[in-house]
């Protein structure tokens, strides 16, 4: 580049100057009766948007139509319906704050079949946060949430999580008897507010009858008793824990070979399943518990990262601090927590990595990666799980054609709306094929249990695997402990 | 109630066609239709989305036959509340319909569905090493179809033109379901183009043969800081001045670019007050290298206080990021942003954006300016609070003087947006009574019962006048004597209903042709100096003075016209049509019709959609629309650029005039009084 009569010490901050001031102004704005100054906890108090907090009709008023995220919304590209897009469900919003639209039933189906994967936020000049938006909507639907499935899952799952465990213990064993329909019949995935399972028979091969969390728990090494510091803590999400054991135990191999020794935090459920079923409160007192937990550790040990192994759980963390602005006690601490999490595709230095063995890199075939949404969209991590494949892989790996497009898993989206999760996800897989891949590298549960669903029907030379678990496949125990250096928060 | 009830009683119709899932009128689906990317808010009665370009022309056909208004809508991006039903009725949402047919690198066309998203087709082409030139900064959502229904722009279109420089042919349902095909090639007056920029008032388009073009091999990015908007105003003028045409000449002030900088380490000198983007691409390397050199010099000359070279992809995107940061940014810093566009002949660019600058701050308003400096297009980015209702009066307000003061520097309302509903009542202040009856006349041959996108585009009765009415044309000072004498020739003919040949310089009308009794009209009188505007690059040419005139006149003042070796008139050249690519040149025309009124149409700017695109209907019209008397032309700089002999198509007057010509031939000269040997046969 050249430069012309160019001073480069004083050319800082010049232009910049010439901003007014008045640009910043913000209209204090009232919102109407349906989102009045609730104290029931049934609405968060304030969301926590790129832009600063902001209260729900503000933050959905940011939104100045632009449409530029109309290409980015699935729902969107695949009915090409207004009301199935980002805009149209933040307009919808505002126009119900606005009482312009008068019955916020009118705004289920567009409200419903949002898959949350925040791919519009992300092409937003403003980073409207619509996925937030959305749930807040949600909340306001009669009924959402209360359902006695959801409320009975929820509840057992926050007040008797071994209540929980058995259930589906229960459930996988009447699974394991080679009577899934009866199962089904029996509503016991329904009970367990994760009706998906019914449907995701086919894509879990082998139903656990020990979860991650009872096998971590007896790992003496993972235990924080006489220690006094550690690298890392392992927080067991609940897809690894409940569904895909390999996965979490994967973490724990991983995060042992390239950070050192850490603990296992015998956590609670992030509470990211209450949230999405609407049932805001029964999800702080899940954050709570395991901001209290954290805590505890933090006394002993100071600083940590405190690293999850499924993407959509780990972003949920990282925004706990929204769950609590309107509660000044709760508020630093769950910030003070979410500042701790990592996301396991983000905390694995692609310095310490090094190229796989041709033999176990065969195994695997030609790798790519697919961006989870609540990884790419949630936490915009696109690039350190890259940088770790590239040089794990080399030229085995190869870029996955609109690898951020959700894979239609988005939770219970996939039972929820089954015809558009087809549809989205069909387009995941044409993009998996178009490359010729044999490993797509995923980063959360539902994506895991989506795509092979997917694939196993259309394009069986491919499987998903999660990140974890293909790097402690393909990376070898290393001739000497790794350095106890700890890890930058 | 009757409203709702004339949906339900065509629904089992509308079903049959689209299937029963297409058809909405539930209470969400209509609010979700009552928005776009604008200001404006009505609410439709149904929505119909397709599956497939044939079943858009017997939907149309049933909602015309019931008297149902109707409009088409694709991504609703667009700025001017063009998809807005304001007469309720049914959404085409054709969203959908969004395959590409077909690339065919030979003929350099593409022929793709209404739906398809303008990046989509670029990503389509880059592999075949082609590209299609409008590049509107929203083509990241933006489709092919709205593009065409807005006559979109963009950065390229000063080098390639905007979208109506850009399409070849089109299918396109009439607002009564019949299917057409136009192309600006064929024979007669130049509908295709009419269709392009007419926001879905005339038809619906369900096919697009763009063209396509080979990426250029050589791409150089520049950027240039200017302590003051004058001086960088100023080195516009002379690089378009010396010939240089870049595929992108932008430019932003200090307020922009504090916006799309900010937080980010500013690399232009302390002071800037503006800078340019200069982006020059060609086949020839060196070529290139000596044209961006040539830059700089004259940036220098102009007191720029730095120029910089991008020394690759990063750089140049590093340097393009200012300028496509600058809307993100204002995005930023309040909930919503009024994009406005207001066009100026290029050199008075520094006086309009002095105007703007003035009365943004008389009505205390933040803005950025962005422009496209090379056309003369400027784009306020306004940024307010809808909430606040004494703010927005004053954002329209603002927008409106804007808009006036563009008019006023001989400018236009809209280069790329649209007229839409927002500026409706502008149009009243850029046009005369004659002209927008004109208008009026063209949707009324097309939608006689003025159902396609009713309400749009043209002043309607509560759009107030303008303060004081403008003066009538033909009393104007520029007007010639012997201008003058035609259209009182015309006038008194029309009274005495005497039919007239309008005989130009009789190179190619065959006397044979001329019926019996049809009274000659000589143009070779009408024939004063060009009055060329050298810094604006454009002249105005009577129709009767000889092209070989012209180009003596031009190439004496040192500028020169991109048109092959054609014999014969002005006036000839456009209404014979013997050479298509007329429209690439043609900016206004100043027409006299039968009855003897002077229309002025286009103006003196590059981009102007302010209006239907009549100056393209009088191409190839042959004398039996109007009698054109002066055209303006877009100038080149510098040598010419190809000078291949043209072979002019030995049919020229084969003309078989569709139903359309004939309509349109009805309501401007309902009584066959010029040139009425070639509609003789319309009953």
């Amino acid at each position: 580049m050249s430069h012309n009569k160019q001073n480069d010490e004083e050319n800082r901050d010049g232009a910049a100057a010439g901003l007014p001031p008045a640009a910043a102004h913000h209209i204090p704005s009232e919102t109407n009766e349906l989102y009045g100054r609730e104290t029931g906890g049934r609405h968060l108090a304030a969301l926590l948007t790129d832009l600063g907090e902001r209260n729900i009709y503000d933050a959905a008023a940011q939104c100045n139509r632009c449409g530029y995220c109309e290409t980015s919304c699935p729902t969107y590209m695949l009915t090409g319906r207004e009301t199935l897009s980002a805009r149209g469900r933040n307009q919808f919003m505002r126009l119900l704050l606005e009482g312009k639209a008068k019955s916020p039933a009118d705004a289920a189906e567009a409200l419903s079949t949002c898959l949350l994967c925040g791919a519009c936020s992300s092409a937003c000049y403003a980073k409207v946060p619509t996925p937030d938006i959305v749930l807040e909507g949600r909340r306001t639907l009669s009924g959402y949430g209360n359902g006695f499935l959801s409320r009975a899952a929820v509840k057992t799952l926050l007040d008797a999580p071994w209540l929980f465990g058995l259930w589906l213990k229960l459930a996988y064993l009447v699974k394991r008897t080679g009577l899934p329909r009866l199962a089904a019949r029996l509503g016991l995935y329904d009970l367990l507010g994760m009706p998906g399972l019914a449907d995701a028979e086919s894509a879990v091969e082998k139903a656990p009858l020990r979860f991650a969390a009872e096998l971590l728990a007896k790992d003496p090494a993972l235990r924080p008793q006489g220690r006094t510091s550690v690298n890392w803590a392992y927080f067991a999400a609940c897809g690894p824990n409940y569904i895909f054991t390999e996965v979490a135990l994967a973490t724990v191999r991983v995060l042992r070979r390239h950070a050192g020794e850490g603990v296992f935090i015998e956590n609670q459920c992030c509470g990211l399943m209450a949230h999405n079923y609407g049932r805001l409160n029964d999800a702080r007192e899940f954050a709570r518990r395991n901001i209290l937990r954290y805590e505890e550790l933090k006394a002993v040990f100071g600083d940590f990262p405190l690293v999850a192994d499924c993407s959509s759980c780990a972003a949920f963390m990282k925004s706990y601090e929204q769950l609590f602005t309107g509660d000044e006690e709760w508020r630093p601490r769950a910030a003070a927590f979410a500042a701790a999490v990592r996301d396991i595709l983000e905390i694995i230095p692609a310095g310490k990595i090094e190229h796989a063995a041709a033999d176990k890199l065969e195994t695997a075939g030609r790798i790519t990666y697919h961006d989870s949404c609540r990884a790419a969209h949630g936490q915009g991590i696109r690039v350190e799980p890259r940088e770790v494949l590239k040089k794990l892989a080399g030229r085995r790996y190869t870029e996955l054609p609109e690898s951020d497009w959700c894979c239609g898993g988005a939770g219970a989206f996939a039972f929820t709306q089954p015809e558009l999760s087809a549809a989205v996800l069909d387009r995941k897989l044409r993009n998996i094929a178009s490359v010729q891949a044999n490993t797509v590298v995923v980063g959360a549960t539902s994506c895991l249990v989506q795509i092979n669903a997917g694939l196993k029907a259309a394009y069986p030379a491919a499987k998903a695997v999660h990140y974890s678990v293909l790097l402690d496949g393909l990376t070898a125990e290393p001739a000497k402990r790794p350095d106890n250096a700890k890890i930058e928060l | 109630m009757f409203k709702h009830d004339r949906i339900s009683a065509i629904r089992p119709e509308l079903e049959a066609i689209v299937g029963a899932d297409n058809v909405r009128t539930d209470e969400a689906e209509i609010l979700m239709y009552s928005y776009d990317a604008g200001m404006a808010r009505a609410r439709p009665e149904a929505v119909v989305t397709f599956t497939g370009t044939g079943q858009v022309a017997p939907v149309i056909k049933l909602l015309y036959k019931e008297g149902i208004p109707f409009l088409p809508r694709l991504a609703g991006t667009n700025l001017s509340g063009g998809t807005i039903p304001l007469k309720g009725g049914v959404i085409l949402n054709l969203s959908r319909l969004k395959k590409i047919r077909q690339i065919d690198t030979l003929a350099r066309l593409a022929l793709v569905e209404p739906g398809v998203v303008n990046m989509e087709l670029q990503r389509a082409l880059e592999p075949f090493g082609f590209f299609y030139a409008p590049d509107p900064a929203s083509q990241k959502v933006s489709t092919i179809g709205g593009n065409i229904g807005e006559n979109a722009g963009g950065p390229l279109c000063l080098k390639y033109g905007v979208t109506s420089d850009n399409v070849e042919k089109l299918e396109v349902v009439t607002p009564e379901g019949e299917i057409k095909t136009w192309s600006y090639n064929d024979p007669g007056p130049d509908l295709m183009s009419l269709i392009v920029g007419s926001e879905g008032t005339l038809g619906v388009v369900t096919h697009a043969w763009l063209k396509i073009l080979p990426l250029p091999r050589h791409i150089k990015t520049a950027s240039a800081a200017f302590a003051s908007l004058d001086d960088a105003m100023r080195a516009v003028t002379r690089i378009i001045g010396d010939g240089i045409v870049p595929r992108a000449l932008e430019a932003m002030d200090s307020v922009s670019l504090g916006a799309a900088l900010s937080g980010k380490p500013n690399p232009f000198p302390r002071g800037t007050e503006a800078v340019l983007i200069i982006e020059l691409d060609g086949a020839d390397t060196s070529k290139v290298k000596k044209e961006l050199d040539d830059v700089e010099k004259i940036c220098a000359a102009n007191k720029a206080t730095a120029f910089r070279v991008a020394g690759d992809e990063t750089e140049r995107e590093l340097l393009w990021a200012a300028r496509k940061g600058a809307y993100p940014a204002m995005a930023r810093l309040a909930p919503d942003v009024l994009v406005e566009d207001g066009v100026v002949p290029r050199p008075r660019l520094p006086e309009a954006l002095r105007e703007t600058r003035e009365i943004l701050s008389k009505y205390k308003l933040t803005a950025g300016l962005l422009f496209h400096a090379g056309d003369g297009n400027l784009h306020p980015n306004i940024i307010f609070d809808r909430r606040d209702v004494q703010e927005v009066k004053r954002v329209k307000k603002a927008g409106y003087e804007i808009l006036k003061s563009c008019i006023k520097l001989g400018g236009t309302i809209s280069g790329e947006h649209g007229i839409g509903v927002e500026k409706r009542v502008a149009m009243n202040w850029l046009y005369g009574r004659d002209e927008l009856d004109f208008f009026r006349r063209i949707k009324a041959a097309f939608d006689p019962l003025s159902l396609a996108n009713p309400d749009k585009i043209l002043p309607v009765a509560a759009d107030a006048r303008a303060e004081a009415a403008p003066e009538s044309l033909a009393d104007r000072a520029s007007l010639s004597p012997q201008a003058r004498g035609l259209v009182d020739e015309l006038r008194l003919r029309s009274r005495a209903g005497e039919p007239t040949a309008v005989t130009g310089l009789g190179t190619r009308l065959k006397p044979g042709r001329i019926t019996e009794g049809d009274k000659k009209l000589d143009l070779r009188a009408l024939a004063g100096r060009v009055q060329i505007d050298r810094e604006n690059l454009t002249a105005r040419a009577e129709a009767g003075l000889s092209l070989q005139e012209l180009r003596a006149q031009l190439k004496e003042a040192g500028l020169n016209i991109e048109l092959p070796d054609i014999k014969g008139s002005v006036g000839g050249l456009i209404a014979a049509k013997v050479w298509p690519g007329i429209r690439e040149i043609l900016l206004g025309l100043e027409v006299v019709t039968a009855d003897g009124t002077l229309l002025e149409l286009g103006g003196r700017t590059v981009k102007n959609v302010a209006g239907y695109d009549a100056v393209k209907l009088f191409c190839g019209s042959m004398g039996a629309y109007g009698v054109i008397i002066a055209a303006t032309f877009a100038l080149s700089a510098g040598a010419r650029r190809s000078a291949a002999a043209y072979k002019e198509p030995a049919a020229w007057d084969a003309f078989e005039p569709d139903e359309y010509h004939r309509r349109l031939k009805k309501a401007l000269d309902a009584r066959n009084l010029l040139n009425p040997w070639i509609y003789r046969n319309t009953p």
